[in-house]
């Protein structure tokens, strides 16, 4: 996520929307935009509404035993379709931000 | 002749302790530009190697070594094998990742859903589909990162 903070203004010129999902609640996301310096939008899932419905929860992936989302990314067009998708192995492995705006640049 | 074996065991002791830190630092790999999906497979393997000079060490210097070479070579031998369990219990812990196989698919139209963003408010997929980004125009695509959260 900092690779897309990063190249944020390569991101809008592309006409890309990045979106983070997770269990945080919102103060906790709030803590995480400030202390990090993300600008783009962050999303609570507490519920895990949104995890479950795109079939990503890790049970038990927590550090304390929580149910947690598995790492996941997915560029969705304006019709709200998938163009691109990865769910990595490892969650030490994640695509790179160029890797994703070569993607988000293959849409028409 | 005593001496050459034991200064030959003593570097492959030494080699063995250098590949062994090389393998510990190998986790700090995924910071650079390189293929990430080789690194796990470098975090797991190169400690391996380091426990096998040491013990390959120690076996050939057994015999007719000095004594603090014995026990630097147990010591050395004893670290490595703390360094390379940390590998193989990370390895296995990162990635112990559900499939997902009910993951909407590339093609696929994707769910809509609300959710609060940082600040509280209820925000929905479709809204941020039609919203306008930066430059005012609606954007083409959503980039969707899920992560682990509890930082």
């Amino acid at each position: 996520m900092r690779g897309i903070q990063k190249d944020l203004l390569e991101f809008q010129a592309a006409g890309i929307r990045p979106v983070a999902i997770s269990v945080d609640p919102p103060e906790e996301s709030a803590k995480l935009r400030t202390t990090a310096g993300f600008t783009f939008t962050f999303l609570s899932d507490t519920r895990m509404d949104a995890i479950r419905r795109y079939d990503l929860v890790h049970r038990g992936g927590g550090p304390e035993g929580h149910d947690i989302s598995r790492p996941a990314e997915f560029l969705i067009d304006s019709s709200g379709i998938v163009r691109w998708e990865n769910f990595t192995e490892d969650i030490r492995v994640r695509p790179k931000a160029d890797q994703m705006l070569a993607a988000a640049k293959n849409i028409p | 002749m005593v001496q050459t074996q034991e200064r030959r065991s003593s570097s492959l002791l030494w080699w063995g302790l250098l590949i062994t830190v090389l393998g510990f630092l190998s986790n700090f790999l995924y910071w650079l530009p390189i293929p990430q999906g080789v690194i796990p497979w470098i975090n797991l393997f190169v400690p391996l190697i380091g426990l096998v000079l040491l013990a390959l060490g120690l076996l050939r210097s057994w015999s007719g070594a000095s004594l603090w070479l014995k026990g630097l070579g147990a010591f050395l031998g004893l670290l490595s094998a703390v360094v390379l369990t940390f590998s193989v219990w990370i390895f296995f812990r990162a990635r112990d990742v559900p499939r997902s196989g009910g993951a909407p698919q590339v093609g696929q139209k994707v769910p809509d859903f609300t959710l609060q963003d940082s600040t509280g408010q209820p925000v929905s997929l479709s809204q941020m589909l039609a919203n306008p980004i930066a430059n005012s125009t609606r954007p083409k695509a959503l980039l969707l990162v899920f992560y682990r959260g509890y930082w």
